[in-house]
């Protein structure tokens, strides 16, 4: 084989990866560049490219009261269990860190560990428990399950946070006589500010987006994504295009701002 | 601050989400765990059910064969894609990275409704391939087999991309280079050193498509139009629908018990790839 030939045959190849590759991610963004436009169709059926543009699904999704009624209770419970988890796993991730413990790392590994049983066992397992102690279908019940599933990101990023933190000016703050609310207020809270902004950010769109443990143990209590995959089951509706092109903005504005929070404290 | 009161503070600020995640994650667990050996006294009587009625066999055959199959596909198109995205120039890695990274971010129920307007009977290929007249009436892409496997590979495909791409972009390059200068070519650089030092991570990564697949519930339930069913929608019959809580807690054990191996596995990869 001549110099020549070899590469004209590797440009051939390094051609065939490119286009090959440009495939694949078209396959993994089809669905975004499908949803978007099709939430501003004008047509009452499936029907792509989009006859026309109208915000007739926009209407009907803000005119439903049912579908107001699940965003009203997907917002409330989101909010509520990214704040408990936030409390609850910042603290926490403040005590690992800071402690010599040889537990620690048991005790990390148990409070990722939701992130790692499949969702449907933990919605199995919490069913169980909340049918004997009667919070299925009560918002508690919601808010426990959800807080559950949102602990581990909040850990992962908070015990980041706390490592990067240098002990010693809190031990400088300790020995000039700081007090221990004083040294969290003002000088661990504007320090670690971002990443808790981001821990809960995270923990919202978990809450938010979460449908497997809400199915087994809503009851009859409705929320977004429980709603969407009802009626993903039963029928199509472009009503949903919308609500998911509003999901889409949701979260990319999200990820933004958990990027945007990142950065600045670097 | 002394050692043993540096332990004690720290515990303090430890325990309120410890005991909240006892209460609310290890003792219902625990409980389901106890559940699935229970009638009432102690009994092996549920696993036994699973292995003797073969409509369980079957969704557990359905699951293995499906998470295979989107696990070999995810390597297949998977592997390539990180390939192409390590060669490219740092400034162009990011960009495809972040296309990578993006869809990951988008609700599950999303992507996987996206797909019956891609593919469904009056979906845009179909109606595409019936214009054009090459397909007389639509073809059945989803609710079956086939629909399930593109809704999770779609998903999936992501933790096996970025891991991958990780150890490509960490491949020392003294390794390429030795073996150039003593003439290999491309092709015996690729089989025997950059391949074989991907190794681990395309295993790695192909473990965690595996074990996420096995409890994938969403997927499964609105691609498969009901024919097709994994563990996961099983225990939402065994829940929801009959209800049998003894057997859908020894299901979940065992879907437990395989997920915990395979995250084992794959964390013994992890610690080998670093």
């Amino acid at each position: 084989m001549t110099n020549n030939d070899k590469s004209i045959g590797e440009r051939v190849l390094k051609i065939a990866l490119a286009v090959f590759s440009f495939l694949v991610l078209f396959f993994l963004f089809l669905p975004i560049l499908v949803v978007i436009p099709m939430s501003f169709s004008s047509a009452s059926a499936l029907e792509f490219p989009p006859p026309g543009f109208s915000f007739r699904w926009y209407q009907a999704l803000f005119s439903d009261k049912n579908w107001m009624e699940a965003m009203r209770n997907s917002f409330i419970i989101a909010a509520v269990s990214s704040t408990l988890a936030l409390i609850l796993g910042a603290l926490a991730a403040y005590g690992l860190v800071r402690s010599g413990n040889r537990f620690v790392g048991i005790l990390e590994s148990n409070f990722i560990a939701p992130l790692i049983v499949p969702p449907v066992v933990t919605g199995v397992a919490l069913y169980i428990v909340f049918g004997y102690v009667g919070l299925l279908g009560t918002f508690g019940g919601l808010i426990i399950g959800h807080t559950v599933l949102a602990v581990p990101y909040v850990i992962l990023v908070m015990v980041v946070a706390v490592r990067a933190f240098d002990y010693r000016i809190e031990q400088v703050a300790y020995s000039m006589g700081a007090s221990w609310v004083t040294i969290a207020r003002r000088i661990m809270l504007p320090n670690i500010l971002p990443s808790l902004l981001a821990a809960w950010l995270f923990a919202f769109i978990t809450s938010f987006d979460e449908v497997i443990v809400t199915w087994f143990v809503s009851g009859a209590i409705p929320t977004i994504p429980k709603k969407m995959f009802n009626e993903l089951i039963i029928e199509i509706n472009p009503t949903i295009t919308a609500i998911a092109s509003l999901l889409i903005i949701f979260s990319t504005i999200g990820v933004w701002i958990f990027a945007t929070l990142m950065n600045r404290k670097e | 601050m002394s050692n043993a009161r540096k332990r004690r503070t720290s515990f303090v600020f430890v325990t309120p989400l410890l005991v909240s995640m006892i209460l609310a994650f290890n003792v219902p667990l625990i409980l389901m765990f106890a559940l699935s050996f229970t009638n009432p006294g102690f009994t092996f009587e549920h696993y036994e059910t699973l292995v003797a009625q073969p409509i369980y066999m079957k969704v557990l055959g359905n699951t293995i064969r499906i998470a295979v199959i989107a696990t070999v596909v995810c390597a297949v198109i998977g592997y390539p894609l990180a390939y192409w995205i390590s060669s490219l120039r740092p400034k162009h890695q990011v960009i495809m990275i972040a296309f990578v990274v993006i869809p990951f971010w988008v609700s599950i129920l999303v992507r996987t409704y996206a797909w019956i307007v891609v593919l469904g009977n009056a979906g845009i290929l179909n109606s595409f391939l019936v214009d054009i007249g090459l397909l007389e009436k639509p073809a059945r892409f989803i609710y079956n087999e086939l629909g399930v496997i593109i809704g999770t590979t779609n998903i999936l495909l992501p933790f096996l991309v970025l891991p991958l791409y990780a150890s490509m972009t960490k491949i020392d390059q003294r390794l390429i280079q030795a073996g150039e200068s003593l003439g290999a070519t491309k092709t015996q650089i690729f089989a025997k050193i950059f391949f074989p030092l991907t190794l681990p991570a395309l295993g790695a990564g192909s473990l965690l498509v595996f074990m996420l697949t096995l409890g994938f519930f969403v997927t499964p339930a609105i691609l498969g139009g009901g024919r097709v069913s994994m563990i996961a929608n099983l225990l939402d019959i065994l829940i929801n629908s009959l209800p049998k809580w003894e057997l859908a807690s020894a299901v979940s054990i065992i879907l437990l018990a395989a997920t915990l191996g395979c995250f084992w596995i794959y964390r013994r990869l992890d610690t080998l790839r670093s």
